[in-house]
């Protein structure tokens, strides 16, 4: 198997557009991801009963293949881009949702008294107590469920919206390694740069943790 | 809608459906293999790693941020290069499956030996064991349940990613997914995904309950 | 039936006759463009692909000829089986495919029994469902084949697909998953031939998996695409079809009627009455053999004819 390296700069074009592409599938199923679990996961952290229901629906959407999701979503949704974001939203609310339901569990019992004691409304505690309170644990989700959706989306190649993914059709149809090494660099990479810019964001959002923050929050990714 | 479940329903009963080569029975058998072999080959090749890193504390950052490396590792483009280097084989399968779950299991299984208390070590230096006897008497049996958490989470990721298998000509539960898709036949896609899953369930809670006769008489903090 | 199909209709069954009696040039006989014109194309045109090579290099053909034209357009590769790509053309995602039109009939109508041309060409217009068009079709033609290698044929004699019947239950059959069920596979083997296999295997459509089983004796009978240069290859026998099972697939386009306007309908002719089966066999070569993109070899052999 050679490598052509030739091939890179050859295609710097297909390369970009294709990230993009990559990324036009995977960001929204994040956001749609966090709009759906924010929710749920505050459902479940207020009525215990529906607890047990919410965290072991998402945990049996992750067992179902992605591809299956994507053909299934066909008739819904047709042979387009959302198609590929739904099948993927699913699949990040099991860490999401878990996630967010763990943080607000760890939020201090004290914090939310304190906030109730001086009458602020229920919704505000949440908002401005509880949530921001939670917001490393939301966050460590966050960054798996990104991951996890970049790594993916090419499996959204079989209905042609695998983003890079596309480039491993390619190379397998054609029996050409190149382009598919291409596609799992930039996967890794793109997957990498995420990462480290979620890390950058939640530094700027938590003041409060910094110093300490980084101890804690690889403790908290380990656990997600 | 309904009429899709209708059809599941008689799909996933029917005697023939679960019969022959390329039956149920046999599909589910296939699917079990590539992921048995792969769950226990991985274990293999990460639980000595894993342990080697907890117990020596060397290569912990390696540790932490190999399962984040393991899930933006696209299995699609690995199954494709292995095929492309290899040719035709079973090879892809299971190279990507293990490529899959050894950085759960690796992360897992450091997590559990880092969160063994130091002063219980320390105890057990003060007793008199040496390091391979409190790697294997006092921070092991400690570890255990999270190592096998990490064993459950990786088996549960590499069942319902079997299905890939079928994109390289094999068989298994993912024959359903793979040619439902080629031939716009919804229900064969909808048994299989659904076979999958309860594959994956299962699997999970027969982990799970192993685990729970592991730490039987174990006070349930140690759970 | 609305009256665009019908006319289209007429026009294929008028030059039906002629198309029959001549073997070269036909394609210019017809199909000068001059369908309906209802349609516009002036939003630009999504173009879907199916899941090979050919039907890429087809994809980006079209593209170039219609970008020549002053029509926009977007490619989608890849995007799967017929069984897929036809229903998204049908719901609006994409406006036009690069079709074949034995296997499209046989897709829109399973009793469909034409296998000639300009009949085919006559049943798909009345088939077509609503909303869609099938504009005249190329004179380059890649048809579906049964292949076995040199081996496989001494071994047991095979010369025709009916020689299949006397080693029933022997061999394996690989194919894309979706042959399993189409008439131009199993179906119409066992029907028109009587022909039953070992087993069946879920390969891909003429790609890697299908040929790489049947060079290593995983499969022994294989579906390939006369385009393909891997059976000049490996000198793989395609066995003759007596019956005519295996229908003409000359390349047509498949139409959203809304977007089909003249300016579109002249452009894929003139692109249709320019490829011929070795130049298309040759950009396979090129794109499969030689790893050039498919959008680049469409482009270079689109400005050496003058159409890009």
């Amino acid at each position: 198997m050679t490598i052509e390296w030739g091939w890179f700069p050859d295609h710097a074009d297909e390369m970009t557009r294709l990230t993009a592409d990559h990324l036009a599938t995977a960001v929204p199923a994040v956001l749609l991801g966090l709009l759906i679990a924010l929710p749920l996961a505050v459902l479940a952290h207020r009525v215990r009963p529906l607890r047990g229901f919410v965290l072991g629906a998402s945990n049996i959407l992750y067992t179902i293949p992605s591809l299956a999701f994507f053909v299934l979503l066909l008739p819904i949704t047709g042979l387009t881009r959302t198609t590929a974001i739904v099948g993927l939203t699913a699949y990040t609310l099991v860490v999401l949702v878990r996630n967010t339901v763990e943080g607000l569990d760890a939020v201090p019992v004290k914090a939310r008294e304190a906030s109730k004691a001086m009458g602020t409304k229920p919704l505000r505690t949440l908002l401005t107590v509880e949530l921001p309170l939670a917001l490393p644990v939301i966050m460590a989700g966050v960054r798996v469920a990104t991951v996890m959706s970049i790594s993916l989306v090419s499996v959204a190649s079989y209905i042609g919206y695998g983003g890079l993914g596309q480039l491993f059709t390619d190379g397998f149809q054609r029996n050409y390694p190149t382009p598919v090494i291409a596609g799992v660099i930039l996967t890794l990479l793109l997957a990498l740069v995420a990462d480290a810019l979620l890390v950058t964001v939640q530094w700027l959002c938590t003041p409060w943790r910094r110093g300490t923050s980084r101890q804690r929050t690889s403790k908290l990714w380990k656990r997600a | 809608m309904l009429e899709l479940l209708k059809n599941l329903a008689s799909w996933l009963t029917s005697p023939a459906q679960w019969s022959g080569p390329e039956g149920i029975a046999t599909r589910v058998l296939e699917h079990l293999e590539y992921s048995v072999l792969a769950t226990l080959a991985a274990a293999v090749i990460a639980l000595p790693i894993g342990l080697l890193i907890g117990h020596t504390g060397r290569g912990a950052f390696l540790a932490v941020n190999l399962s984040s490396f393991g899930r933006a590792l696209p299995t699609v483009g690995l199954v494709t290069l292995v095929f492309l280097a290899g040719g035709l084989s079973v090879w892809p399968v299971y190279v990507s499956l293990v490529a899959l779950a050894v950085p759960v299991i690796i992360t897992n299984t450091y997590a559990g030996m880092a969160a063994v208390d130091p002063e219980v070590k320390d105890a057990a230096k003060g007793v008199g064991l040496r390091g391979r006897q409190i790697l294997w008497q006092v921070e092991l049996p400690l570890a255990l349940p999270l190592i096998m958490t990490g064993v459950r989470l990786a088996t549960v990721q590499v069942v319902a990613t079997a299905t890939i298998a079928a994109y390289v000509s094999f068989g298994g539960l993912g024959r359903y997914v793979f040619d439902g898709l080629a031939q716009r036949d919804l229900v064969q896609v909808l048994g299989g995904a659904a076979l999958v899953a309860v594959l994956a369930v299962a699997a999970d809670l027969a982990l799970g309950g192993l685990t729970r006769l592991l730490f039987r008489g174990r006070p349930a903090a140690a759970r | 039936m609305n009256r665009r199909t019908v006319l289209t209709a007429l026009l294929a069954g008028a030059s039906a006759p002629l198309l029959a009696s001549c073997s070269s040039g036909i394609t210019s006989l017809k199909g000068d463009g001059a369908g309906g014109d209802s349609g516009n194309s002036s939003g630009g045109l999504t173009i879907g692909t199916a899941n090979f090579t050919e039907n890429q290099i087809l994809g980006y053909l079209y593209a170039g000829v219609l970008n020549a034209a002053g029509v926009k357009t977007t490619v989608k590769p890849n995007l799967g089986s017929r069984e897929i790509v036809v229903p998204a053309l049908r719901s609006g995602d994409i406006d036009l495919l690069p079709e074949y039109q034995g296997s499209l009939l046989l897709y829109l109508d399973k009793k469909a029994t034409e296998t000639e041309a300009g009949a085919m060409q006559n049943a798909l217009a009345t088939v077509v469902p609503d909303g869609l068009e099938v504009l005249p079709y190329a004179a380059a033609e890649d048809r579906d084949s049964f292949a076995v290698t040199q081996e496989t044929a001494d071994r047991y004699g095979l010369k025709t697909l009916a020689d299949l019947r006397k080693v029933n239950g022997k061999l394996v059959f690989g194919a894309a998953a979706e042959m399993k069920k189409r008439v131009v596979g199993v179906v119409g083997l066992k029907d028109q031939y009587g022909v039953e296999f070992k087993e069946f295997k879920a390969l891909d459509s003429s790609g890697p998996l299908v040929k790489g089983a049947l060079k290593k004796g995983d499969i022994d009978v294989a579906n390939v695409f006369t385009t393909d240069v891997d059976i000049v290859e490996n000198g793989w026998v395609l066995l003759a079809d007596p019956k005519n099972l295996i229908p003409a697939q000359h390349i047509v386009p498949l139409i959203a009627s809304r977007k089909a306007d003249s300016k579109v309908r002249k452009a894929l002719a003139r692109l249709g009455n320019t490829l011929t089966t070795p130049q298309l066999t040759e950009l396979n070569r090129l794109v499969d053999k030689e790893k050039r993109d498919p959008d680049r070899v469409a482009d270079a052999w689109l400005k050496k004819h003058k159409l890009g």
